[in-house]
């Protein structure tokens, strides 16, 4: 307006709002209007911590059965499952049980997992649980690659209460500890 | 002889501790104030976690500041590089050795006239202000010369801009202070704006000065390099402007200056502008109670609560504006503010004028 010459001329109004920096002081009585008003958003992080909704995807871990014997197959779905290659395992047979295997060794390399959870759905034995825990800074990237026995640990502590281990099927021909709903009911 | 001379510089170099020392807790209180300030109004809580509410947060960053490492960046010119903080910090401090804090009183001590509430009242007081402000933008300009950084370089190139144009408004501002009082001496001029807050020269007959007091704020708050006119130190577009490569010791005086500029500032205009030391009525409270030897607490009160107002403007504006364009900046110093200030002058030296020839 100030430049144009086909501008309009300032209405009186209009003038008066520019002289006396009219958008300004609106400005400045909100800003004043929050300091009056003071309510802050802000969650004291360390000292208060959110509430997490249900499904929150945590922190991975390896679950066990109630008697302690590990859920894990070793099928290596998982790691197929993986978008981000986090987990490595080497399967090996049960030593005694020539069809039945175990995972050997497991490794998840932390520092990659974005926490999508396709491995705990493609997971036929639920041998994998996402936990709560979230605070897992650490100040040497090494110890986000963990093993077995540090996937065991979390999922000790995270789950306490652990699903009933089912024999349903004769030890030999077992491929997978699952409780298949077509088959019928161990006679006893 | 020789004792008078020792008393007379014993007595001077406690009044200049003591105003140092104000000066210094002034701009402790500042970084947290600003800091917290702007987190109330950005519905925020600022600093929590040193002390109670984060009440020792400058004490946390002065020692900070203190132990980092002393950063000197290849290819800077290192003397220049070395004095440019000192030469910002000096004028600053020196500017306050003639603000009036409190009443005009004179004690005697052993033959010695001694002014307790002032460092030493020279009758030019202003020019002394307005030319060691001046001198403070060269420590700007050296420092963002010396740091061999293109981002220090446009920052202190900005700055030497901006703050040539906006000390002139200032000074221009002032002016119609200075043709009310007949005076340059601040003590004076504060001295002239007794009685009822109508006598102050913001308000007073027969030149009101509200015009001038709001180019004189608009212009220091852009030559204190605040927002919204904080281009020279634009984080957005500079890095830190003319103190990017700074850091520890080096960038503490950078930040003290700036803040001990902007109580400077806030000073001269509670004490041209706003009464000074006086309160809006005459006389004072304690004075009316009997206690009159205590009535310059009321009045070193009154200053404060003037010159700390005028702080919390500087926040506010900080928390409401966003920065100005570079052209934006300049149009209105030269085509808004200078007409203005000339114009005031103008108004201001006819009513006077008229005013002494009627009476």
């Amino acid at each position: 307006m100030r430049s144009s010459p086909a501008a309009k001329r300032l209405s009186l109004s209009q003038w008066f709002k520019t002289i006396t920096f009219y958008e300004i002081l609106v400005g400045m009585k909100a800003t004043l209007s929050h300091l009056l008003n003071y309510r802050p958003v802000t969650l004291q992080y360390p000292h208060e911590k959110r509430t997490l909704p249900d499904n929150y995807r945590g922190m991975l871990a390896l679950l066990r059965y109630d008697d302690g014997t590990e859920k894990c197959v070793g099928c290596d779905l998982c790691e197929a499952a993986c978008p981000s290659r986090v987990i490595r395992v080497v399967s090996a047979e049960v030593p005694g049980e020539p069809t039945k295997r175990y995972s050997k060794e497991y490794y998840m390399d932390m520092t990659r997992c974005l926490f999508c959870g396709m491995c705990v759905d493609a997971c036929p034995v639920d041998a994998l649980g996402m936990t709560r825990e979230f605070e897992w800074a650490v100040y040497d990237k090494r110890q986000l690659h963990l093993n077995k026995q540090q996937l065991l640990a979390i999922g000790d502590r995270s789950y306490p209460v652990r699903e009933k281990r089912l024999e349903l099927q004769h030890p030999n021909v077992a491929f997978f500890n699952v409780a298949f709903n077509h088959v019928p009911p161990k006679p006893n | 002889m020789v004792t008078e001379f020792g008393l007379r510089l014993a007595i001077s170099l406690t009044q200049i501790g003591a105003v140092m020392c104000i000066v210094v807790i002034t701009v402790l209180i500042l970084t947290l104030a600003e800091r917290k300030v702007l987190g109330w109004m950005q519905d925020r809580m600022g600093p929590m976690e040193v002390g109670p509410y984060g009440i020792l947060q400058p004490f946390a960053d002065a020692i900070k500041l203190f132990f980092k490492e002393d950063i000197v960046p290849a290819g800077a010119n290192k003397f220049i590089f070395t004095m440019a903080p000192i030469l910002c910090l000096i004028p600053t401090f020196i500017g306050f050795a003639v603000i009036p804090w409190g009443p005009n009183w004179t004690f005697e001590i052993n033959g010695i006239s001694v002014k307790p509430f002032v460092i030493s009242d020279i009758n030019i007081g202003i020019l002394y202000i307005l030319a060691f402000a001046s001198l403070a933008a060269y420590g700007i300009i050296l420092g963002g010369w010396a740091s061999n950084s293109k981002y220090s370089l446009l920052g202190g190139l900005r700055s030497a801009a901006q703050v040539i144009s906006y000390e002139l408004n200032v000074g221009l501002a002032i002016v119609g202070v200075l043709i009310l009082a007949g005076s340059l001496s601040l003590v004076k001029i504060t001295d002239a704006q007794a009685g009822w807050f109508w006598n102050w020269y913001i308000f007073a007959l027969p030149a009101p000065q509200i015009f001038a007091f709001v180019v004189y704020v608009i212009s220091v708050v852009a030559e204190t390099n605040r927002v919204p006119f904080d281009l020279p130190e634009a984080e957005s577009e500079l890095v830190a402007g003319f103190f990017t490569e700074y850091s520890g010791l080096r960038f503490a005086f950078f930040f003290l200056a700036e803040y001990a500029n902007m109580v400077l500032v806030s000073c001269v205009a509670s004490a041209l502008f706003l009464g000074g030391w006086h309160g809006p009525y005459p006389g004072t409270l304690m004075e009316l109670v009997g206690l009159s030897s205590w009535s310059w607490i009321e009045s070193t009160m009154w200053f404060a609560v003037k010159t700390y107002s005028l702080l919390f403007l500087f926040f506010w504006l900080r928390a409401t504006l966003p920065r100005l364009r570079y052209d934006q900046l300049m149009r209105f110093g030269w085509k808004v503010m200078l007409p203005i200030a000339l114009a005031n002058i103008v108004v201001t030296a006819i009513a006077v004028y008229i005013y002494q020839q009627i009476n």
